[in-house]
Parts: structure tokens; C-alpha cells; sequence
């Protein structure tokens, strides 16, 4: 368990030298954490920061002309309706990616289903080797005609072989008697797996349900090659708006995107993550550890 | 119903012209001549109009209501909204016409990229506006050949005849003797991009920019520009360190890599493409009837070292090529650089960012004619062109002939009649905008437009674009000068006209079209190639690299890359 | 005879597996539509690499349509920027490797030496942050710090220097690159090896404590033993992956620009655009297929090395 690190020897002779250390290890973490949060802190000030300020070149860690205009001026526009898809294709993949990771990860966990054997193997050499960029996106292109479909935004990504190894080893480490109580009650194979073994996998569930709806909030990529405009994800908005407009010789007025305004919608974005993941913490160190050591 | 036969409706009709329309129709795939499109078109009407009452001059009307699929290039900076459906520019088309337009839309930095993959896909849809290149389309049968068609669209006819336009459709036309795209065309060569200066530092530096602005060369603007920061320097607005010129549509947002815009206008005077216009880099030389590749030129050489001579004098400032264009709006409207690329769509943006950053009376701006080099060329570039529509072939498939004929007349109306010009430009007559005494438009009080010029003085104007969807980018084209002009404020009036006066016309270069084995070729060349000439391109300019010194090296590293290769697969194509 | 044992013997099979079967039908049920996906989503297009031996027409059969054998691998084999590419890859990622490899080592031991546990927990919980932030974000972010007009720009002019266009200097793409794989992946990292600390036995310190170990003594006699099968595993994962640039795809992409291909350019990029963007779609699969199998065959040799040397493998 992630917890028991406390478990560390404590009743040390601590001499000067563990001490300085002690001080030392504090203020590196101090640093740390200031690298890390830092870009987060630029971002807010900026998004706070008046236009003006921002054609002034007068950005910094203290937002210059504070106003929340900016945050109107986003809220009013298309964001929302780039955020909205994010959150339905987020919802809609995040159930699809649980189900079915689970439908695959517990027969896995299963010794005694001989089909393992070939099975195993089958799922996991997809993780050292596959199609290439270009043969999956012919596949969905013109193989199977998921052009403009959110389909395509969610199929390509819907299982993945990491998260299921990680489940197929929380899954293993339930106990057997309590399944086999289950089935002596007269609990089918399947009625096992969703009375018994799902209410005590919660950990591991709120961890995929974690990893996935990153994965399918933060992805621009899918779009980027597969969905038109209407049906674009936040992050592939984001995307434009932080590459620029691009304005080609038949744009001539594009006008490009100002720093507070991509900041803000920036700031937008991660919001919702910055707030949940912390929460779950207990449970994704947890399953990290269970998948990533044994397997 | 009025049965109407349009045949021969135009005097000046040529046999000659549907002859041979006929003929290439039947051995499409072999290489004919490049004469095949004739100097004049005469139109003609199909046998069943019953419901069709469509003439030149007229609008189009179809009895029974009918949907046709459009491709449409939505830019973010005007995003589509479904106002534009229900009340705007399509519902307006809808009311006048009784087509309903089933648009599919794709964000314009990726249309081309979507729409190329739609098409190779068989998911075309019937009317594909706003393509600049359609030579990737020819070999794929996706695309209706257009010039075996265009006799049923009386507006395109007229235009065509009207204006001589054979030359310049020629270089459009592919081997197989029929043009894939339907042109926005122009009676004149219209001018956009050039440089807008502070004329008031200028002056004060000396320098008359209206002056020298007939016949001045990259080399004397750079003298005047170092004046200006002399000027500068010493009144405190900058320090000896500081750039001047701090340009847009180079850098990594609009860039594309290459050095955009400012590189494109300046290759063009030098006779080389760069920047935007790079290209595969391959270059028509009439005198030699030949393509070459123009990067390893010593005309490119001559480029390179006038366009690093500003960065060497200190005025242009190299994050150019690698920031993003607000950093460069953003010091120009603060008063920090006194040049900048401009538009005809960005003026009056500029002047009324400038009028909120400096204060209006501050300053004054001029919109100056790019310099020449060793041509005297247009910045206009080549030809009366503009992009074009395509039509594909599913349209053809699925409405049969005479509907598919139909259409055609539809998009007649749309793209070419000067109703519909002036719908998709300026709104609706009265409810948008008015027509004054002297024939001049404007807009109503309460709108504004900032596609064409018009900026908002209240918060509550409307902007009709935004709103609407009018003055967008998928419509008007091309047109007569005097229509595409009708939106002009004076100082951009006057910049197209000193252009037209001081400036001459780009010679025409001829189309190609290879085939598919062909093209993967010469990209599979061109791609790496090209990627090396830019990168080597902009380190000369920004001066990371010397030109004397490193020149023969660039030009091996362009040979190593197989240039020529490319050069033999053009003649090869080219057959001659 | 023998031939009636072997009846005797298959049939035996058939009724145990079709009493295996009919035992844990349900199960097998369950897998009908994860196996479909895998065949479809995973493997078809590992059999539509073929296209890197087939010329594939847009709009055509996803397997190609005409043979062309090697035609494609000899193309890229003399192709200047594809090798320009793999170096770049070779390097990138093995700088990355070393950088990140002992810093998230070291950052585990030093979080698991924090004795305040609130101070700990958040510590951990702050450097999980960057994982979860999109590489779109992070590249914004990295674009705004890194600008000439940005903070870091901004304190080296404060410190009398000249500014620096970072994102236009092929010298310092593999900082930038680095750095930020560092700032993303570092905290993340320790999860594993803090885990496999926090199941050492107690005893072990004990034990050396006894024997006179002082405190860091105690961490390298007994912390780095215990983890280190963790620290090969990882280590082989990481050493398969030297030549892939799947992952780092999403980050260059968004990063680089042609002033800075020279160090920049990896050749996920450099199909993308000869692929996507030029449409020469066998050719630019020729050259994934190529990165794929070296891949697959560096992990082999890291897994056997690996096995043979510590015990510890993947297979």
C-alpha cells in the first residue's frame, strides 16, 4: 500500500550530518515544487492580465490591469461548444473504455481459462508492436469510413493494453474464496464479476475511470486527423488557438488569438483535472503499483 | 414556364470551342495540345428546361426545392455560426434560389488537408469551393473536368469573353486539355499584399515614401529604413539595439515554415518563389520554355543577400520567421517598429489598432507599393486568378445530366453573377446596406464589417460577417475591378491603383499534370528538398549562416537532394 | 492400435475442452467484443503496414493495391532527412533517458526520506500535477516561458544577457525537449519506485543498523538492492523504446518548426509530413515499419540481456 511508506526506520540516531540533509532534501522539494507549479501560476496571472497589458509586453506573475473580461469574452464564444463535446466524448468514452477494458481484463485474470495462453500474448505484443501512423489512419479513413464520425475520435484509443494489465493484476489479487462463495451461492461466472468482484474493485475502477477521462479530455490528436470542425474537443481548439490561426494567403484577415485569451481558455481546460485528480490519489498510486511492479 | 433556349445566345460564338470539348471527352487520358480551350465560349441550353428559367444577367430559381452538398472552409477568426442558416448569407441563397446547401464544414487550416481525403475517399461533396491547387485532384476522376461543362453557365461565359481570360484559363488547363477548377476571375490583376509604413517617422526622417514608392528597390528601402531608426534612436522611441521591423505572417503561426509572406513578396521581385509561394520551387522560364529550379539560382543568391541585408542593418528584427504574428501586431501598434506586412483586409484593423494604442493624430500610416528587384513584377503575382470552385464528380453521378446541369447553372449564379457578387459581399440591400447617389455602397448605420473594412464605432454595431456570414471567404472571388473594388476605402483605392500604374503584370507560366506515379515522385523529391531549402533559406537570412561563404554548400545539399531530378520530371511532364 | 488411442485420446480432448468451454462460456462470452477490437483496431492495421511493400492508392484497398517489394525501404534508406530523423531520435531520446532515468530514481529516495507526512503527501501530490496536463497545454506553456517576450527571456535581460530565441535555435531544441519531458515524467515516475520501497521489510534497516550502517549507507545497502528489479524493468521498457518516437509525436509536433529540424525532426514528425501531409502514404509506412522492427528487436536484446544478467525480464 502506497500509505505504509511511513513504515521507514524513524528511530535513528540522527546525527548533524542527517540533519543538514534533512534541510537540504526540504528545500529541493521547496524548489520543486515551485518549478512545477510556476507555468500554472504564469498562466493564471496572464489570463487575469488586461489586453493591453498583454500588447505592452507587460506579463508576469502579477497580472497587470486585473480584470476578468477575459473570462467573459471566452465564456461568451465557441469555447463552450468545444467544451461541451469534450465533456460528452470524455463521458461517452470513459464508460465505453471501462466496460469493455474490464470485459477483457477479467477473463485474463482467470488461471484456469486455458484460452490465456494464446490470449496473453495475443494482448500484449500489441504493446511492443502495431500499425504505424499512416496504416491506422487509413484504417479509420478509408478501411472502415469513420472520417467525421466521433467514432473516430474514440474507437482508436478505446482499449488500451497498458490500462488492462494494470486491471487484470487488481482483479488477480482478489481473493479466490470470496468468488468461489459467490458461486456456491449459486452466483453464475458472469454474476460473480458483477456482484462480487466489481464491488471490491472500486479502487481500481476509479483509477481507470481517472486514466481514461485524461486520455480522451486531454487528446487533440484523434481530431487533429479525423473530425471536422463542428466536432472538435476543447484540447484541438486549444490547439489552434496556441499554434495560431495560420493565415495563408487567402486569409489575409485572419487575426491572431491574444495571449490572455489563450491563457485563459488554457487555465479553462485544466481546470477540471487539477481539481479531481488529487481526490483519487489513494487509489491510482495504488493501482500504478499493483500493475507495474508484478505483471 | 418560359421555354428557353440559350443557344447561341452569344454572338461571338466558336464552333471550334465545343468541337473539341467533344473530342476530349473521348480520348480524355491523351495529351493534346494546349490550345484545346477556345478564345470565346458560346452557351448552350439543354433539350428539357421546363422549370429552369435561368438567363445571363437573371437570377436562378428552381421550381422544386433542391439540396445541394458544399464543401465549406470555416475560418476560426469568423466562425460559423447557425445564425448563418437560419437568418444569414445561406438562407438568403435559400430564399432566392430554392437551393438548400447541405454544408460541411472544416476548419480552414485543415480544409485542404480534409477535403483531399474526403475526395480520394469517394465523400466529396457536389461543390467544393476555395481551392487554390487543384493539380492534386486531376488524375483521381473525383473531379468533373469543368471546361467540357462551362458552356452551360451564361455569367462564366460572359466573363470569359468579355475579357479575354484564354491565356489565363491556359494556365489552369492540364495535358489532357480540360481545367478541373472553376476560377474566381479578375479583369485586372488584383494586388493585396504589401507594406504599410509610419509616414510619419518617415518624414521625419526624411524619407518621402510616396515618392520613392514608383521605382524604389529592396536596397533603398533599406537606406530609408536606417534612416528611420536613426530618427528613432534619437528621439528616445527605440535604442540602437532594437529592430524596427517586426513582421507578421513569417513566423510559426502563418509562417508555414518557410518564411511566408514577407520572403514571397520579396522572391517575387528577384524572379525566384519563396516564402509562401515556394512551392516545389520549380519556376517557368519563357525564354527557355522550360521549368527550373529556382532555389539554387543565382537570382536566389541575389534574394537571400537583399533580404539578409535588414537583419544585417539591424532593422528587421530575425524573430520574424519564428514568432507569432501578434508579437509583431503588438509592437507595431505600440509604436515600437515602423514597418509592417498589411493586406487589404488588415488596413483598417491596423489603423484602428494604432488609433487605440497611440492616439489617433499620433501617427500616420501609408500603404506603400512593395520595392522592386530585378523585375519590375507586380506583387500581385502572376495572372487574373483567384481560387476557384471544383465540382465532383458524385454530383454528376447522382443527379444525372440535366439536374447535374442545373446545378451548374446554380453555381453559375452563386460564384459568377454579380447578384449573388454582391449578396455574399455586402447582405441584403436595405437591411445591410444601401446603394448611394453615386452608385457606391455602404453599410447601414448600426453594422459593421471588419472583412471589408468597415470597423465598429459601437459596441452594439453588428458586424455582418460574424453575424451572418456575409463578406466571407467562400464566396466572391473574382469579379470586374469596379465590383471588387466597391467596398475599397481611398487609401487602398489608391494602393491597387499605384500597383496597376507602377508595377507590370507577371508573365503567365503553363499547367502540368502528372500522373499519379508521377506526382508521388516528384513529392517524394520535393518534400525533404524543400524542407532543406527553407531551413537553409532562413538561416541565410536571419544570418546564422554566411551566404558566400556557405552557398556552394547549400546548393550541393540541394543537388545531393536530387534538384534535378525533379527538373527532369518536370520536363518529362511537361513533354518538351 | 496406436490409431485407436489416438481417437481414444482426441476425443478425450474435444470432451474436456467442450466441458471447459461449456463451464466458462460466460467468460469467454465477455471477450467476444474486447477480441474483435484487437483484431480490427490493433491488428489490422499491423497487417496494413503492408502497404510499405504495396503502393497503396488513396481511396483504394488498405492493404495496397500493386507489389512493389523494397522499392519504398530503398527510397528512405538513401533519404538524407530520414537519416537526419533517426539521429535525431537516437539522441533526444537517449538524452531524455539519461537525464530522466536517475533524476526520478533520485527524487524517489528523496520524497521517501521527507519524515513530514502532510509536507510528503503534497509534495507528491504537486509533482503528479504535470501528468496529467495535456501536451497541448504544456507546449503552450512551454511556448509562453520560453518566448523572447516571456519570463525566462525576461530575467536574462534583467541579468544583463542578450535575449535568446530558444524555439527558433536548432542548439537548444534538446533542452527544450528535455527539460519538459523532466518537468512531466519526473514526479510521475517515483509512484513505482516508492511502492517498491514501501514493501521493503522493515527488518532489512534493522538489520543494518545494527551492523553500524549510517543512515545513507542504509540507503545504498539496502533501499537500492531491493528495487533494483524495478529499476531493470524500467529500464528495459525505456531501452525498447530508444528508437520509438510514437510517444514524443504529439510534443515535437507542436514544437518544431523547419529552422530547427536539424535537432528536431524525429521521424514520427518526418512521416507524418511525408505521409499525412505529402501523401506519400507507403513510403512514409516503409519508414514506421522500419522504426517499428528495430524497436521490437532492441527490446528483445534489453529483455535477454536483462534476463540473463539480473533475473529479472518482461517475457
Amino acid at each position: 500500500m502506497a500509505t505504509n511508506t511511513k513504515k521507514v526506520p524513524l528511530k535513528v540516531k540522527e546525527n548533524t550530518g542527517y540533519r543538514i540533509f534533512l534541510v537540504i532534501n526540504f528545500l529541493i522539494m521547496l524548489f520543486v515544487v515551485l518549478v512545477t507549479l510556476y507555468p500554472f501560476v504564469y498562466l493564471v496571472s496572464q489570463s487575469f492580465t488586461s489586453e493591453k497589458a498583454i500588447i505592452r509586453g507587460e506579463a508576469g506573475i502579477i497580472p497587470k490591469g486585473f480584470n476578468i473580461d477575459t473570462y467573459k469574452y471566452v465564456l461568451r464564444g465557441e469555447f463552450l461548444h468545444y467544451y461541451r463535446n469534450t465533456i460528452v466524448y470524455t463521458l461517452i468514452g470513459t464508460i465505453l473504455s471501462l466496460v469493455f477494458s474490464s470485459l477483457l481484463a477479467y477473463p485474463m485474470a482467470k488461471s484456469e481459462l486455458k484460452f490465456n495462453r494464446v490470449l496473453t500474448p495475443f494482448i500484449i505484443f500489441t504493446m511492443y508492436f502495431g500499425g504505424t501512423l499512416i496504416s491506422n489512419y487509413i484504417l479509420i479513413v478509408n478501411g472502415l469510413k469513420l472520417k467525421n464520425t466521433v467514432a473516430a475520435f474514440i474507437l482508436p484509443m478505446m482499449i488500451s493494453t497498458y490500462y488492462v494489465i494494470l486491471m487484470k493484476s487488481f482483479f488477480q489479487s482478489i481473493p479466490k474464496d470470496l468468488e468461489e462463495a459467490g458461486e456456491i451461492d449459486g452466483l453464475s461466472k458472469f454474476g460473480v464479476f458483477i456482484r462480487i468482484c466489481l464491488p471490491l474493485s472500486k479502487p481500481i475502477l476509479a483509477t481507470m475511470t481517472l486514466f481514461y477521462s485524461v486520455m480522451y479530455w486531454n487528446n487533440w490528436y484523434q481530431a487533429f486527423l479525423y473530425l471536422n470542425k463542428k466536432q472538435w474537443p476543447v484540447a484541438y481548439y486549444l490547439q489552434t488557438i496556441i499554434r495560431g490561426v495560420g493565415a495563408k494567403e487567402g486569409d489575409g484577415d485572419a487575426t491572431s488569438v491574444s495571449a490572455n485569451i489563450k491563457s485563459c481558455a488554457m487555465v479553462l481546460t485544466v481546470l477540471p483535472i487539477i481539481c479531481v485528480y488529487p481526490i483519487i490519489q489513494k487509489y491510482y498510486v495504488q493501482g500504478m503499483m499493483l500493475g507495474g511492479v508484478k505483471e | 414556364m418560359k421555354k428557353l433556349k440559350i443557344a447561341c445566345l452569344l454572338l461571338t460564338a466558336s464552333m471550334l470551342g465545343t468541337g473539341l470539348a467533344a473530342c476530349t471527352k473521348e480520348d480524355g487520358g491523351v495529351e493534346t495540345s494546349a490550345t484545346t480551350i477556345p478564345p470565346t465560349i458560346a452557351t448552350v441550353a439543354t433539350e428539357d428546361e421546363e422549370d429552369l428559367d435561368y438567363v445571363y444577367g437573371e437570377h436562378f430559381y428552381s421550381e422544386v426545392p433542391v439540396t445541394y452538398s458544399m464543401f465549406f472552409s470555416d475560418a476560426s477568426w469568423y466562425a460559423m455560426k447557425d445564425t448563418w442558416l437560419t437568418e444569414g448569407v445561406f438562407k438568403d441563397i435559400e430564399d432566392i434560389t430554392n437551393v438548400h446547401l447541405d454544408i460541411i464544414s472544416y476548419d480552414s487550416n485543415d480544409y485542404m488537408n480534409n477535403i483531399t481525403l474526403d475526395i480520394n475517399a469517394g465523400n466529396a461533396a457536389y461543390i467544393i469551393p476555395k481551392i487554390y491547387d487543384d493539380s492534386q485532384f486531376v488524375d483521381g476522376g473525383a473531379i468533373v473536368p469543368i471546361s467540357q461543362y462551362v458552356q452551360y453557365m451564361p455569367n462564366f461565359v460572359d466573363f470569359y469573353n468579355t475579357y479575354n481570360m484564354q491565356e489565363d484559363l491556359l494556365t489552369i488547363t492540364r495535358n489532357d486539355g480540360n481545367y478541373y477548377k472553376l476560377p474566381g476571375m479578375y479583369d485586372a490583376t488584383m494586388p493585396d499584399y504589401s507594406l504599410l509604413v509610419r509616414k510619419d517617422l518617415f518624414e521625419a526622417a526624411g524619407v518621402d515614401i510616396e515618392a520613392i514608392e514608383k521605382d524604389y528597390t529592396w536596397e533603398d528601402l533599406c537606406d530609408a529604413l536606417v534612416k528611420v531608426k536613426a530618427y528613432m534612436v534619437s528621439q528616445k522611441m527605440c535604442s540602437e539595439s532594437d529592430y524596427i521591423w517586426s513582421d507578421l505572417w513569417c513566423g510559426n503561426e502563418s509562417g508555414q515554415g518557410n518564411g511566408g509572406n514577407l520572403l514571397k513578396l520579396i522572391g517575387n521581385t528577384y524572379d525566384v518563389n519563396a516564402g509562401w509561394a515556394i512551392g516545389d520551387g520549380m519556376r517557368y522560364s519563357q525564354e527557355n520554355d522550360a521549368f527550373y529550379f529556382s532555389p539554387v539560382t543565382e537570382n536566389y543568391k541575389e534574394f537571400l543577400k537583399v533580404a539578409h541585408k535588414f537583419v544585417e542593418a539591424g532593422i528587421l528584427d530575425p524573430e520574424t520567421f519564428t514568432q507569432d504574428d501578434s508579437t509583431a501586431t503588438n509592437k507595431f501598434f505600440n509604436g515600437q517598429t515602423a514597418i509592417i506586412s498589411v493586406n487589404k483586409s488588415q488596413y483598417a484593423n491596423f489603423v484602428s489598432n494604432l488609433e487605440e494604442n497611440l492616439g489617433k493624430g499620433n501617427f500616420d500610416v501609408y500603404y506603400a507599393v512593395a520595392p522592386r528587384g530585378l523585375n519590375n513584377y507586380s506583387p500581385a503575382g502572376a495572372g487574373r486568378l483567384e481560387n476557384g470552385v471544383m465540382i465532383s464528380q458524385n454530383a454528376l453521378e447522382e443527379l444525372g445530366e440535366d439536374e447535374f446541369i442545373k446545378m451548374l447553372r446554380f453555381v453559375d449564379w452563386l460564384f459568377y453573377s454579380e447578384e449573388a457578387y454582391t449578396l455574399t459581399k455586402w447582405g441584403v440591400e436595405g437591411k445591410t446596406y444601401k446603394v448611394n447617389d453615386d452608385g457606391t455602397k455602404s453599410l447601414l448605420p448600426g453594422y459593421c464589417c471588419s472583412g471589408l473594412g468597415y470597423a465598429s464605432t459601437s459596441d452594439s454595431d453588428i458586424d455582418i460577417r460574424l453575424e451572418w456570414g456575409y463578406a466571407g471567404g467562400n464566396f466572391w472571388y473574382g469579379h470586374t475591378m469596379a465590383l471588387a473594388s466597391d467596398h475599397f476605402i481611398p487609401p487602398v483605392a489608391a494602393f491597387v491603383e499605384h500597383v496597376s500604374e507602377y508595377r507590370d503584370i507577371v508573365p503567365l507560366s503553363p499547367g502540368l499534370a502528372p500522373n499519379e506515379d508521377q506526382s508521388e515522385e516528384m513529392n517524394l523529391i520535393a518534400t525533404p528538398l524543400i524542407d532543406n531549402v527553407n531551413t537553409w533559406t532562413l538561416s541565410f537570412v536571419t544570418g546564422k549562416e554566411d551566404i558566400d561563404a556557405k552557398w556552394d554548400e547549400y546548393v550541393a545539399s540541394c543537388e545531393d537532394l536530387n534538384c534535378q531530378g525533379l527538373v527532369d520530371l518536370y520536363a518529362e511532364v511537361y513533354g518538351k | 492400435m496406436s490409431a485407436n488411442v489416438e481417437v481414444k485420446v482426441s476425443t478425450k480432448r474435444i470432451k474436456s475442452f467442450a466441458k471447459h468451454i461449456l463451464k466458462y462460456w460466460q467468460l469467454y462470452l465477455m471477450l467476444v467484443i474486447p477480441i474483435a477490437y484487437y483484431v480490427v483496431f490493433r491488428y489490422l492495421p499491423m497487417f496494413g503496414n503492408m502497404i510499405a511493400f504495396r503502393k497503396y492508392y488513396a481511396g483504394g484497398s488498405i492493404f495496397g493495391d500493386r507489389f512493389v517489394g523494397l522499392r519504398y525501404f530503398k527510397q528512405f534508406i538513401s533519404d538524407r532527412s530520414f537519416w537526419r530523423a533517426f539521429k535525431n531520435t537516437l539522441v533526444l531520446n537517449i538524452g531524455y533517458l539519461i537525464v530522466r532515468f536517475p533524476l526520478t530514481l533520485i527524487f524517489a529516495l528523496l520524497i521517501n526520506e521527507i519524515r513530514n507526512l502532510h509536507w510528503k503527501k503534497f509534495v507528491q501530490t504537486v509533482s503528479y500535477l504535470p501528468h496529467f496536463i495535456s501536451v497541448v497545454i504544456m507546449c503552450g506553456m512551454i511556448k509562453e516561458l520560453v518566448s523572447t517576450s516571456g519570463p525566462i527571456n525576461q530575467a536574462i535581460v534583467h541579468f544583463g544577457g542578450d535575449k535568446i530565441s530558444f524555439i527558433s535555435e536548432a542548439s537548444w531544441f534538446p533542452t527544450i525537449f528535455i527539460s519538459s519531458g523532466v518537468w512531466q515524467s519526473v514526479g510521475w515516475g517515483t509512484i513505482l519506485y516508492l511502492a517498491a520501497m514501501s514493501n521493503i521489510n522493515p527488518s532489512l534497516y534493522e538489520a543494518a543498523a545494527v551492523d553500524g550502517a549510517g543512515h545513507f549507507m542504509r540507503v545504498w545497502h539496502v533501499t537500492i538492492p531491493s528495487i533494483l528489479p524495478t529499476i531493470t524493468t524500467l529500464l528495459i521498457l525505456d531501452i525498447g523504446g530508444l528508437v520509438g518516437s510514437g510517444a514524443a509525436f504529439e510534443k515535437v509536433y507542436l514544437l518544431y518548426n523547419p529552422m530547427i529540424y536539424e535537432t528536431a525532426d524525429i521521424i514520427s514528425t518526418y512521416v507524418f509530413r511525408m505521409g499525412i501531409s505529402g501523401k506519400n502514404f507507403s513510403y512514409a509506412t516503409a519508414i514506421g515499419l522500419f522504426e517499428g522492427i528495430i524497436n521490437l528487436i532492441l527490446l528483445s536484446i534489453a529483455n535477454l540481456a536483462s534476463r540473463k544478467l539480473t533475473d529479472s525480464s518482461l517475457w
